[in-house]
């Protein structure tokens, strides 16, 4: 079998455990990324950028404001493919959403077949199914309130690094993506008689953070995906494929319900529960959770929360303008979504029994990641926490970046940690030579 | 000040379960300031074994502490209720996440909270 597919940038492989290739031939040392790092991971050293693993949750901001495409993600290649007799793509919904208003889902799956695999599968019923399951669980659950989608992995993530007493407000329910992935692996070893280990299930995916997800799991030992491609290095061959067939005769349903998933407010939009909320974008995000922790958010059921801005449809890793892909989802909905109150793709009661029968379920419990103290005992955290601040008072709290390091704040802890030195301020080393300039002044007077 | 408490607990890598009673100490002794004192000042200690919060206030006091301390007993106004505080449980609810709990209180100058939340 032989794959139609773009080269991937061979090369740097990313820090372990995470999908981000920081590329230091092409970044020029300036700060955006460091800046955009909503966990404060990033520092320019030595001229380059940086990020801490223990800190990076594979969110992808960084590959998102850089200008110099410094960062990338470790996509799959084509040789990960041909280690599977068959391969199947399952795409994110946000791939329907990059082609424009005209072009059919169905389109989409077709052109994705002419690259080279045997199978495709559309994410859309199992999203529909997610949200019945939803629906459900929130029914039946007792709390704490409120809930909070698991779909984007970096929301996960910054839960477990930042957030670790709201780990119990995650939805127990695993991704559609790998319900998808499971399902349809135990169907193909049913209907074709295939090997499951012969079976290769790559995602489509729209971010780095969800590429991250497949090979790191979190609430799963190993995931049901085999690896995954970015939409943007699909984008250039899908679309050619796309011109050169046409229309597609009898496109197979797809859920309305399911399909609105790609964007920020899908996911809520098809629940029955209205007590919900959606927060996307880094600092609303930050913000929001600020406030749960605070337990001042424990009158809604439910929140979608994206690291992206527009939810999966913003993704980093996607070509088309958040915007137009919106009004290309929108359209392709009412053109022939299910309308509201059709019911859902498979019968509720059904999607009650699988979740009594723990179907949805995730496989393991969501931990805490703590990150290492300011220091080894108590006494010296304590004693870096006073150097900390003595070092910010010193600083000039115009967040400038030009140490290094994202803020003031973030340079004075670098200070105390011993990771940095207090003149890496041009300030602070501007006023030095200020000072010595006037004190040799003074003694040549005398 | 409760969540500054918090940020700076965390980052001294006290333990989760420990944070969590000092930040509902915290919240009910800074509501306490907000309903009924103009001001007040909250001093945060770490000691190796254990970390002290004192809020003194500036406030009306209490005149009946051990009144004061039963659950459910509040002198809050309707006001304060209908946004859900005044329930009578802000002292006793101190009382049961920390340690140790001291209530010094003159009528007509102020109220002095004190209380501990040990580490080991």
């Amino acid at each position: 079998m032989s794959y139609d597919l773009p080269d991937t940038p061979e090369g740097d492989r990313p820090a372990s455990k995470h999908s981000i290739v920081f590329d230091r031939e092409r970044c020029v040392g300036c700060v955006e990324c460091c800046k955009a790092c909503p966990t404060g991971a990033i520092r320019v050293r030595g001229g380059c950028a940086v990020a801490d693993p223990e800190l990076c949750i594979d969110c992808g901001e960084c590959i998102r404001w850089c200008r110099h495409g410094a960062m990338h993600a470790a996509t799959a290649t084509s040789a990960d493919l041909r280690r599977f007799k068959y391969t199947v793509a399952l795409p994110s919904l946000t791939l329907y959403s990059q082609f424009g208003r005209d072009v059919e889902p169905a389109q989409v799956l077709r052109a994705l077949r002419t690259l080279g695999f045997d199978d495709v599968y559309d994410l859309s019923a199992m999203c529909d199914m997610h949200a019945s399951a939803t629906d459900a669980y929130l029914s039946e659950c007792r709390g704490p309130w409120p809930k909070i989608s698991v779909t984007c992995p970096a929301v996960i993530h910054l839960i477990q690094l930042r957030y670790p007493d709201m780990i119990e407000n995650l939805l127990p329910i695993e991704t559609a993506r790998e319900l998808a992935a499971k399902l349809l692996r135990r169907r193909l070893v049913a209907e074709k008689g295939l090997d499951p280990g012969d079976i290769g299930i790559f995602f489509i995916t729209p971010c780095s953070a969800m590429l991250q997800s497949i090979h790191y799991p979190e609430a799963l030992e190993a995931s049901y995906l085999d690896g995954g491609f970015s939409i943007s290095e699909f984008y250039g061959p899908l679309l050619r494929a796309i011109k050169a067939h046409g229309p597609v005769d009898n496109p197979p349903p797809i859920s309305e319900r399911g399909l609105l998933w790609a964007m920020a407010g899908g996911e809520i939009a098809g629940l029955r529960n209205a007590n919900t909320m959606t927060v996307a974008g880094v600092r609303d995000v930050l913000r929001v959770f600020d406030h749960i922790e605070e337990g001042k958010l424990q009158a809604v059921d439910f929140i979608e929360a994206y690291i992206c801005p527009d939810g999966c449809i913003s993704g980093q890793l996607t070509v088309e303008n958040r915007y137009a892909a919106r009004r290309t989802v929108q359209q392709i909905v009412r053109r022939h979504g299910r309308r509201a109150g059709e019911g859902a793709v498979v019968p509720e009661e059904k999607v009650r029994a699988m979740l009594r029968e723990h179907f949805f379920d995730l496989e393991e419990h969501l931990k805490a990641r703590p990150v290492r103290p300011l220091g080894r005992s108590l006494r010296e955290a304590a004693a870096r926490k006073r150097e900390e601040e003595r070092v910010l008072a010193d600083l000039p709290a115009r967040n400038c970046a030009a140490c290094g390091a994202p803020s003031c704040a973030a340079h004075a802890e670098d200070v105390a940690r011993g990771q940095a030195a207090l003149d890496d301020c041009v300030f602070v080393r501007i006023k030095r030579l200020e000072e010595e300039l006037a004190s040799t002044k003074e003694s040549t007077h005398e | 000040m409760a969540t500054r408490i918090k940020s700076i607990c965390k980052e001294l890598g006290i333990r989760p379960d420990l944070i969590r009673r000092l930040s509902i100490a915290n919240f009910e002794a800074e509501m306490n300031v907000i309903m009924y004192a103009d001001q007040a000042d909250l001093s945060f200690v770490v000691l190796p074994e254990a970390v002290r919060v004192v809020v003194a206030d500036r406030g009306p006091g209490i005149p009946d502490i051990e009144l004061a301390m039963t659950p459910g007993w509040s002198t809050a106004t309707p006001e304060m209720r209908a946004r859900g505080f005044g329930a009578g449980l802000g002292l006793p609810n101190i009382k049961k996440s920390a340690d140790e709990f001291l209530v010094e209180s003159t009528p007509g100058v102020g109220t002095t909270l004190t209380y501990v939340i040990r580490l080991a």
